[in-house]
């Protein structure tokens, strides 16, 4: 009876989010495919246009990929932080008088951020699509299969950042960007970092979506030639450092979180 | 008595919520804001809970329900004890916040079903005709009550200050709340608005004999309450109902004034009678009513008015006292 209504609550949470996506469904849209547009089809165009050539494989769909799983992460994390918005719209408060757990409720974002970010990525295929970027069915369904992972962690992240710069929407936006930009540069999503060394290599490995996007590759490049070239490690092990990461940020996050809501 | 299972019963002779000496600091802040409040409301009451900015109020209502952590103190809502029993506090509760805290991008009705469904009342289905028939029948019946029925499925959006807290009050309903507390719900409403809210307000009262705790800044609106309190500096100055205030801090008076000024003058000298401005007479009576002065009076008399203290004027008579008490310690 408990576990149903802790359910119910994380179906509510999610569906509520959802149903705002679509109400709200030209800044869905526009968000979804303003950030494949920007970094995959002109940055990441420029970058395979003018440096790809001599890199062995199709720096495209490198760059993809490595898009798919830094956007999944964002928008998630942007969906759990959304939480703190709310806060000044007084709606957050109507959620923790509730009698549901707080952990329901922050399951239910995750949920929620992660079905949301789902429209990024079919804009990122579409867009992959226009671009003639290479991607077979088989490539959809490991992209597809690693997603899972790639919400646990972006839930997380979310959860981490909304406990630790809860106090202000404005503090949590700012540290959004503070963590989304290091990640999409250093985890290896656009600029390849395999031969990355000293400072640079120690940053590449502190930011998690290092390990998301080596996943990521890691599956898709799976029993091809250019799997050595591309991977820097071995899918299980980016798994596990993965899952790890997910279950340490969204205990500490969780904990922050619900303590500074009471603990004024 | 705490309840410590739902099998435990609550009986409705013991008080419905009971403070004890509560209290809150705010982190980096010097002076507590809830200073050792204790109180009881009883149920069905209709409980007001005064005070002017920064008395506590919104910290207090803050805790009570949920939304704060305490210092210090004890709190049971329903037998429920605040620390331990939190989720049991929260279902047996219902409230409206200073600010709305609808969302504005679902309809009305939305923010009702997502209300319902985490409050485990009804399992959250994706649209209005897919919810039980007693989900839907009891929308309609409390917005046909509350007199938005004609908007219960536009978006909250083009919803007015007034609709924003009649959709509150509906959705705060939807779960039986034995105490249904208010924070300033009239703040920012313009007076049709507020007259409007207050005749459901006071409705429900009647009608569903709930437990009502409001604070409020407009004193005319605890004029019907059973009883009220007062809180300044997070302390409590008076409790008690809204008559025992005004017996006690303002005293009446009779303003009297005749063609033959000396003579009402001299006729009235054992009454204490005190000159005003404009040259009439100004007598204090604590009886019921001025007879025993009007008894004594043969010039024949010009002008007459009886002044009836207003809670406002106890109120600020109240509250001015205890700043200067605290300003003289």
């Amino acid at each position: 009876m408990l576990i149903q209504r802790e359910l119910n609550a994380v179906v509510t949470v999610c569906a509520r989010d959802l149903l705002r996506y679509i109400r709200d469904w030209k800044n869905t849209l526009g968000f979804s495919f303003f950030f494949p547009i920007a970094f995959l089809g002109i940055l990441g165009g420029t970058i395979g246009q003018n440096m790809g050539a001599g890199l062995g494989y199709d720096y495209m769909q490198f760059a993809l990929l490595g898009m798919i799983a830094n956007l999944l992460v964002q928008f998630t994390m942007m969906g759990v932080t959304s939480l703190i918005e709310e806060r000044e719209s007084g709606f957050t408060q109507e959620i923790f008088v509730s009698p549901v757990s707080r952990y329901s409720i922050l399951f239910g974002k995750i949920l929620g951020g992660s079905l949301g970010s789902l429209v990024s990525l079919i804009a990122l295929f579409i867009v992959a699509f226009a671009m003639g970027i290479p991607l077979s069915l088989a490539g959809v369904g490991s992209i597809l299969l690693v997603t899972p992972v790639l919400f646990l962690l972006g839930g997380a992240l979310g959860i981490l950042l909304s406990g630790t710069f809860g106090s202000s929407p404005k503090a949590v936006d700012r540290a959004t960007i503070m963590v989304m930009f290091p990640q999409m540069f250093l985890s290896g999503a656009l600029i390849p970092v395999k031969n990355s060394t000293g400072l640079l290599s120690v940053f590449v490995h502190l930011m998690p979506a290092t390990y998301l996007v080596d996943l990521l590759r890691g599956v898709f490049y799976r029993g091809t030639p250019v799997y050595g070239q591309v991977v820097l490690y071995n899918p299980m092990v980016d798994l596990i450092i993965s899952v790890a990461l997910a279950m340490a940020f969204l205990v500490l996050g969780s904990y922050l979180f619900v303590r500074s809501e009471r603990n004024r | 008595m705490l309840r410590n299972s739902p099998e435990d019963t609550w009986h409705d002779h013991e008080p419905i919520v009971h403070v004890e000496k509560l209290v809150k600091r705010y982190r980096h802040s010097g002076t507590a804001a809830v200073d050792g409040l204790s109180f009881d409301v009883r149920s069905g009451e209709f409980f007001a809970f005064l005070g002017p900015n920064g008395a506590g109020k919104t910290t207090t209502i803050s805790i009570l329900t949920t939304t704060l952590a305490k210092s210090s103190g004890t709190v049971s809502i329903g037998g429920y004890d605040l620390d331990r029993q939190a989720k049991d506090v929260r279902q047996s509760i219902g409230i409206i916040f200073q600010n709305p805290s609808l969302d504005l991008n679902l309809t009305a009705e939305e923010n009702i079903r997502f209300h319902v469904s985490l409050y485990g009342i009804y399992d959250y289905r994706p649209t209005y005709r897919m919810m039980p028939r007693a989900y839907r029948e009891k929308v309609l019946e409390l917005a046909e009550v509350i007199g938005i029925a004609q908007d219960i499925f536009k978006p909250v959006k083009r919803f007015s200050g007034g609709m924003k807290r009649k959709l509150e009050i509906i959705r705060s309903l939807m779960h039986k709340p034995k105490v249904l507390f208010l924070d300033e719900p009239t703040l920012g409403l313009d007076a049709i608005s507020r007259r409007s809210l207050w005749y459901y307000l006071q409705k429900i009262h009647r009608e569903e004999k709930m437990t009502i705790f409001l604070t409020t800044h407009y004193i005319e609106e605890a004029e019907e309450a059973d009883r009220i309190c007062i809180v300044n500096h997070g302390r409590m100055l008076f409790s008690g109902s809204p008559g025992e205030m005004k017996n006690l801090m303002v005293s009446k008076y009779l303003v009297i004034d005749a063609e033959d000024r000396d003579s009402l003058s001299s006729e009235l000298t054992g009454f204490g009678a005190e000159p005003m401005e404009d040259g009439s007479l100004k007598v204090r009576f604590s009886e019921s009513t001025p007879q025993n002065i009007l008894s004594q009076i043969k010039t024949p008399l010009s002008f007459m008015r009886l002044h009836e203290p207003t809670l406002e004027e106890a109120y600020i008579d109240l509250v001015s006292n205890g700043q200067d008490k605290e300003e003289a310690s």
